[in-house]
Order: structure tokens, then C-alpha cells, then sequence
């Protein structure tokens, strides 16, 4: 990536612009000016660039001139006049005067920017107020000239004083000036712009290339992290599944009858070692969840099955606490794509929770229904979008009790446990509901907390239908 | 400063620098109007519609040197910028390249801290440029001295003696101490360039004479020693400090 330099200099801008008459003024508008000066004062107005090109004329011919370049030699020695004028220096004074053989005169003027040359104005042919009457260079010029004619004529061109001319030609180097000022400052004002525009871009590029390589480091970091909480819960694990079993066969009498005490404390060992593989188990599905290496196979499936599958696996936990336990489906339930294994475990670990926090005689309910998205955004598309947006929400309700408002955003967080003085009560290590959430987002759905008046709490889980049978090219990855 | 032979020109950047409504843009209203228009141009001001200065305001001056074979041209350009925190961007631009600094702060008790943290800005900006404070030619002014709750004479007296940069007192507003900031920047600046590059026998005149034949053709009558002479402490007339 080639960042711009930040050698944009300013004075590239500014300090040694050349400024150029065609770059800075708009050429009717230069044409505009100089006609309206010729309409006012009837002397013919050019304006060149320093190299020479002509900007801008508003020059109508005098009769004059029309006549004498009817004669051969008349138009040959106007064209030698002309191209003396357009190529004459305004010299050091920047003011010199042309005459013409027919008695008529130009000037010729520098126009200046900032102390600068940028220009040329030519004004003429007009008539010195001396000349009375034609000069024998006019009655020379061609054998073919009709002097009466041409004295007329010569009347007819616009007198003028030297200094007139010289105060109409400042009024109009004052009026080009300011254009050329203005044409400069918006000039100048655009391009600090672009170079500000630059240089703020530059610098956020910079500051951009920063961050990435913060976020690669970090996140290179959390994969480490992952997988090692992934390696060392599972060396973890090993050494525990035989605990555990020994302990089991040892409470089942295979190495021979134990006393009372030794039962209770082989059961102990033996409960503590669940409680322990519990937690590796859950610390395990949390990291990889978190380093994405958790499978989720999605399918198009219907949901039931896997919520009465929840519902009986916790029936037996249910009927030992006193809470009944029910499922309701409300109406036809759609498909939904997703992982039966996965989601069952959602819905294992909802239930749980509200088995845990519910006391004797409550009841928990597993509700299913179809329900229609609200959107997001402000309702852009929502006639086109909505009729494609209708989702399976599953309903975990209790008469528990409840989650605080203020908690609810934090119990998805990992090992967050509402009020620690009152968990030790329920036991548990607060990383249920942290993978409900991994693998409800996995899902591409959302789960929420609402109250269930008058009392308990309802985790509301919402899955999307499967996309929408899209035409081949624009249909989502994976 | 870009030097330019071919077309006989010698060109000079010199930057108001401090915090916004310090003062910068008033300055160069100061100095356009304290100045004749035979070396002047017009003054170019970019501005918000609330007064702000948006990108720079730029005033330039072109001085010519009175000889009769053509001497260069001296052209200098006067620039400010915008002292809004939003414009660093902008700050950093137009410092590109500058010759001299005019550190332009608001004299009063409750701007104190802003002037320091514009002057921080200024070293940061210089030093992401490779440039450094102390090789640069800088004069600082302590503008709107009409204002009450300012700090005092005395202090800025005291401190301006054990400071390295030539202090001013102004008014911008007034005018007051704005011609002897300008001929205080100009004559560091230029001490320093020509100790550099031998500007003065390039343009075609004694190195003392810049300071009289800018003041002439600027129009203004004030002696130039005066003007010099209002600076309190610094060192002004060693300004070559790039050579040591
Ligand atoms: N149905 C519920 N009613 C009231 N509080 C709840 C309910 N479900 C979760 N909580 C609160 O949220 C906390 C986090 O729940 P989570 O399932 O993540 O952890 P846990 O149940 O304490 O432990 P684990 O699930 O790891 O055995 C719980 O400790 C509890 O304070
Ligand atoms: N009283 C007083 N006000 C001043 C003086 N100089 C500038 N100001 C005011 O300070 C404000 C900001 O000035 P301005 O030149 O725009 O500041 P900049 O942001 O540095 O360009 C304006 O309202 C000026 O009138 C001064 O010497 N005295
Ligand atoms: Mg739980
Ligand atoms: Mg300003």
C-alpha cells in the first residue's frame, strides 16, 4: 500500500504557483468583461496569455479596417501590423503603444498577479486625438485606395487620448484582478482541501495499520489462549474419567464390601469427580466454542423432537424438586436450520437453570411458536422483508426467582453468577449460559431475558427460518 | 525558502502560529492595513462564516531590490493557521516549509495553558518535519495587551529575559506591536538564510539593508532600529543559530 507523501508541500500550493489567466478564469467570462468594455468605450479589447494565446477578444472590426483589407496590398500590410502587435513586448514599463499605417494605434499592456507577469492586454485600433486626417502611409498602401473613402472612414474610427486609454485600461486590469484573485483564493482553497483531505487520510491509514496489527496480535493471543484451556481440559479429563470409575466400582462392592463411612466417602470422591468433569466439560465446550472449533452441523429440522427430548431427559430432576415441568407448541412450528446435538444442549442448560432457580411447587414451561421478526433498522424493505422473517421462538418460563434488570445483560458473561453469596445455594460455575450464548449466536438467533409476572423469568430463544430460497448468485456463503 | 532562478525569484514562507482566536488573522489584517500596496498584495482569507479560520489566511509581500541590474525578487508569503485542535491536519500543511514562526498567544491569565499546549502542538508538528525549535527562527508575541486580567509587564519581562525567543508586546486589534513582530521574524528569518545561503548577494544588496528597503517599500516611516528595539529579552540578533 503506497500511502500518499506527506510532502504535499503548501508551497507547491501556494508559494511558487505559477498562476496562469486560463486556469484561474472561466473564458466567456473573460469575453464578457472585454465586451462590455468594448460596448462602452468602442476601442477593441484582446487579452493574451504570457505564452501568447488568445483568452479572450472582443474585438468587432472598424470599417476602417474592412476596407483597406479589400485592397491586396492593403490587407498584406494590415496582417504585417497585426502580427507586430500580437507579438509586441509591453517592456519593462509594461505600457508601449503600436501605431498602424493607417494612422490608428494600439497598446500594448502587461497584466500583472502578485507582482508577476501573467498576461498581455492589447487595446485597439483607436484613433490619437492628434491624427486630423490620413497619413500618406494610409494613402500609400495600395495604388487601388480611394483617399476620399478612406478619409471618411478614418473619422468613423474611435478617438481616444493616450491617457483615456490608459484609464480604461487600468479600470479593466483592476476588474481582472479581482477575478484573478477570487479564481486564486478558490483555487487555493481547493487545493489545501485535497491536501488536508490527504493528510488526514494518511495519518488515518497509519493509525488503521496500527490497530490491525494490535488486533492480529491479540487476536493470535486468544487462539493461544483457547487452545490451551482446549489441551489442558482434556490432559485434565483423562486422569479424571478414571477416578471417577474406580471410585464407582469401588462403591459398587468390586473390590469387596465397604463400611458405611467408606461408602459415603467413595460416594463423596466420586461426586466431587462428576462436579469436577462437569466443569472441565464445560470449560472445554466454552473454548472451543470460543476458537471456533466447535462442529455445528446445521440441518433443516423441526424443533420438537429436541424439546421433548430436553423435556424428558429432566423430568426425573423436575419430579425430585416438586416443579412441574411442561412443554406447549402453539400451533404448526416451521423448520428451522440448525444442530439437534447443539441445540438440544441449549435447551438442557436453559431448563437446568430453571429447574435450579425455582422453588417446590413452581413450575417451568417450554413454549414453541412461530413468531414474526420486527426487523431491525427502522422498518427499511419491511413489506418485502417480513413476510421472509418468521422465526421459531422457544420460551423457557419459571415461577423462579428471577434476574434482576440490571443483571440480565452480564449472566451470559463467563462464570457470572447473580448475587455470589446466594449461588453457593444452587452451586454450579456460571458457564451454562455463556455457551447458551455461543451457540445461539452459532445459530444466527438471539436469546433474551423477560419477566414472567408475577414472578420468575422467561429466556426467550429466537432461531431464524432458513434462508430464504434466494436465486443461486445471491445467496449467502455456507 | 525555494530559490528560483530563471525566474529571478527568492521565495520566503513565514507562519502565524498559536491557538485559535489568539489572534493570527487579526494580525494580518494589521499588517495589510499598516502597509502600502506597492509591495503588498491583497489579503487572502479562508475563512468560516463564524470567523474561524478555516484552512490559513495568506498575505504576501514581494520586495524588490532598488538596484539598477536586476536584483531578485523577494517574495514572501505570510501564512497562519488554523488554531482549532480539529485542523491539526491542516497546522501540519502549512507548516510545511516555513521559514520563520510567529508564535502569536493571547495574553490573558485564562489562555495560559492553551498557549502552552499550541506551542507543544508547534515542536510536535516541527519535529515531524525534522525541523527543530531551536535551529528555527522564532519570535513570540503576547497579543491583546488591551485586555484586562493579562499577564503582567513585569512577568513577560522577567521571563522574556531568560527565554531564547525575542518576545512582543501587541494589540493587534490596534495595530499596536504588529509592525515590530513582522520586522522582528523578518530580520531573524533573513539573518539566519543569509548566513546560509548568501541571500543578500544574491538578491544584490548589503545584508543590512533588507530590513530598510522592506520598510520603505511597505511604506512605513517607523525606523527599523525602533521597531527591533520594542522586542523584550530573547536574542534577536542571533538568529543564525542553525551555524552553531
Ligand atoms: N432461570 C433463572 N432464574 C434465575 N436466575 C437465573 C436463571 N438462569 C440463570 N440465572 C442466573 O444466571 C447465572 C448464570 O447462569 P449459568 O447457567 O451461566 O450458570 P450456573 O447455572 O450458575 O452454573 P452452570 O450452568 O455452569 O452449572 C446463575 O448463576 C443465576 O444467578
Ligand atoms: N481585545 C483584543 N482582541 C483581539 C486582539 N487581537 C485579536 N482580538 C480578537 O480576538 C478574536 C480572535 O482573533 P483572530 O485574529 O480571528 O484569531 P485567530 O484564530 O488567531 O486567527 C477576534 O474577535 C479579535 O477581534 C487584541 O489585541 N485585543
Ligand atoms: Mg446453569
Ligand atoms: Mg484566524
Amino acid at each position: 500500500m503506497s500511502a500518499p507523501s506527506p510532502e504535499i508541500a503548501v508551497e507547491d500550493l501556494v508559494l511558487a504557483d505559477r498562476v496562469r489567466i486560463e486556469d484561474l478564469v472561466d473564458r466567456e467570462g473573460l469575453e464578457e468583461l472585454c465586451r462590455s468594455f468594448v460596448t462602452l468605450f468602442g476601442i477593441p479589447v484582446r487579452i493574451y496569455s504570457v505564452e501568447g494565446a488568445l483568452l479572450a477578444d472582443a474585438a468587432s472590426e472598424h470599417e476602417l479596417c474592412a476596407y483597406v483589407n479589400t485592397l491586396p496590398q492593403g490587407r498584406r500590410a494590415c496582417a504585417a501590423t497585426v502580427s507586430g502587435v500580437r507579438s509586441q513586448d509591453p517592456g519593462a514599463g509594461g505600457d508601449v503603444a503600436r501605431p498602424c499605417f493607417t494612422g490608428a494605434a494600439y497598446r500594448v499592456m502587461a497584466i500583472q498577479y502578485e507582482g508577476r507577469r501573467v498576461g498581455r492586454l492589447i487595446v485597439g485600433p483607436f484613433l490619437p486625438s492628434d491624427v486630423s486626417g490620413p497619413p500618406a502611409s494610409l494613402l500609400a498602401v495600395d495604388p487601388a485606395l480611394d483617399a476620399e473613402r478612406a478619409r471618411a472612414l478614418l473619422q468613423k474610427v474611435p478617438r481616444a487620448k493616450a491617457d483615456t486609454i490608459t484609464r480604461i485600461a487600468a479600470h479593466l486590469k483592476a476588474a481582472l484582478d479581482l477575478i484573478l484573485f477570487s479564481g486564486h483564493k478558490a483555487h487555493v482553497t481547493s487545493q489545501m482541501h485535497l491536501a488536508s483531505v490527504r493528510e488526514s487520510y494518511r495519518q488515518l491509514e497509519e493509525k488503521t495499520a496500527k490497530l490491525q496489527e494490535a488486533f492480529d496480535r491479540l487476536r493470535e493471543l486468544d487462539r493461544l489462549k483457547s487452545s490451551f484451556l482446549a489441551t489442558v481440559s482434556h490432559e485434565l479429563r483423562t486422569p479424571l474419567t478414571s477416578i471417577i470409575g474406580y471410585s464407582e466400582m469401588l462403591s459398587q462392592g468390586l473390590a469387596g464390601a465397604l463400611s458405611p463411612e467408606q461408602q459415603e466417602f467413595v460416594g463423596t470422591i466420586h461426586d466431587k469427580g462428576q462436579q469436577l468433569l462437569s466443569l472441565i466439560l464445560g470449560l472445554l465446550d466454552l473454548s472451543k466454542l470460543e476458537s471456533g472449533t466447535m462442529r455445528v452441523r446445521m440441518s433443516r429440522i423441526g424443533i420438537e423432537p429436541v424439546l421433548a427430548q430436553v423435556v424428558s431427559t429432566l423430568t426425573p430432576t423436575a419430579r425430585k424438586k416438586g416443579v412441574e415441568l411442561r412443554m406447549v407448541v402453539e400451533g404448526t412450528l416451521a423448520e428451522v436450520k440448525g444442530d439437534p446435538e447443539r441445540l438440544r444442549q441449549v435447551f438442557i442448560n436453559l431448563v437446568e437453570n430453571a429447574l435450579k432457580f425455582t422453588p417446590q411447587a413452581g413450575a417451568v414451561t417450554l413454549r414453541a411458536r412461530m413468531v414474526e421478526d420486527a426487523g431491525d433498522g427502522d422498518g427499511e424493505g419491511l413489506v418485502l422483508l417480513s413476510p421472509t422473517r418468521t422465526n421459531l421462538e422457544v420460551r423457557v418460563e419459571d415461577t423462579g426467582i428471577g434476574i434482576p434488570a440490571r443483571e440480565r445483560p452480564r449472566v451470559f458473561d463467563a462464570f457470572y453468577q447473580v448475587d455470589s453469596s446466594s449461588t453457593r445455594e444452587y452451586g454450579g460455575t456460571g458457564l451454562g449460559l455463556s455457551i447458551v450464548k455461543r451457540l445461539v449466536d452459532a445459530h444466527a438467533g438471539t436469546v433474551r431475558i423477560e419477566d414472567n409476572a408475577p414472578q420468575g423469568t422467561v429466556f426467550v430463544v429466537t432461531l431464524p427460518p432458513p434462508a430464504p430460497t434466494a436465486p443461486p448468485e445471491v445467496r449467502s456463503p455456507g | 525558502m525555494q530559490i528560483n532562478f530563471g525566474g529571478r525569484e527568492i521565495a520566503l514562507k513565514l507562519v502565524y502560529y498559536g491557538p485559535a482566536l489568539s489572534g493570527k488573522t487579526t494580525n494580518l489584517r494589521a499588517l495589510h492595513q499598516l502597509t502600502s500596496d506597492q509591495a503588498r498584495g491583497r489579503l487572502m482569507t479562508l475563512e468560516t462564516r463564524d470567523d474561524r479560520t478555516l484552512f490559513f489566511d495568506m498575505l504576501p509581500v514581494t520586495l524588490r531590490a532598488e538596484v539598477p541590474a536586476g536584483g531578485m525578487a523577494l517574495r514572501i508569503k505570510i501564512f497562519t493557521v488554523p488554531g482549532q485542535v480539529l485542523h491539526a491536519s491542516t497546522r501540519r500543511l502549512v507548516l510545511q516549509g516555513a521559514d520563520g514562526i510567529a508564535f502569536v498567544a493571547d495574553s490573558q491569565l485564562s489562555e495560559t495553558e492553551h498557549n502552552a499546549a499550541s506551542f507543544l502542538d508547534l515542536r510536535r508538528n516541527l519535529s515531524e518535519l525534522s525541523l527543530s525549535l531551536r535551529s528555527f527562527p522564532v519570535v513570540i508575541q503576547f497579543n491583546k495587551r488591551d485586555l484586562p486580567q493579562v499577564r503582567p509587564d513585569q512577568e513577560l519581562a522577567m521571563l522574556a529575559g531568560r527565554g531564547r525567543e525575542p518576545v512582543f508586546k501587541a494589540s493587534a486589534v490596534t495595530g499596536q506591536g504588529v509592525l515590530e513582530t513582522f520586522f522582528g521574524l523578518l530580520h531573524m528569518t533573513w539573518t539566519k538564510l543569509d548566513a546560509e545561503h548568501g541571500l543578500a548577494s544574491m538578491i544584490g544588496i548589503p545584508a543590512a539593508e533588507l530590513l530598510p528597503m522592506a520598510a520603505r517599500q511597505l511604506g512605513i516611516t517607523t525606523d527599523v532600529r525602533e521597531l527591533l528595539g520594542a522586542s523584550l529579552g530573547g536574542r534577536l540578533d542571533v538568529g543564525h543559530g542553525g551555524r552553531s
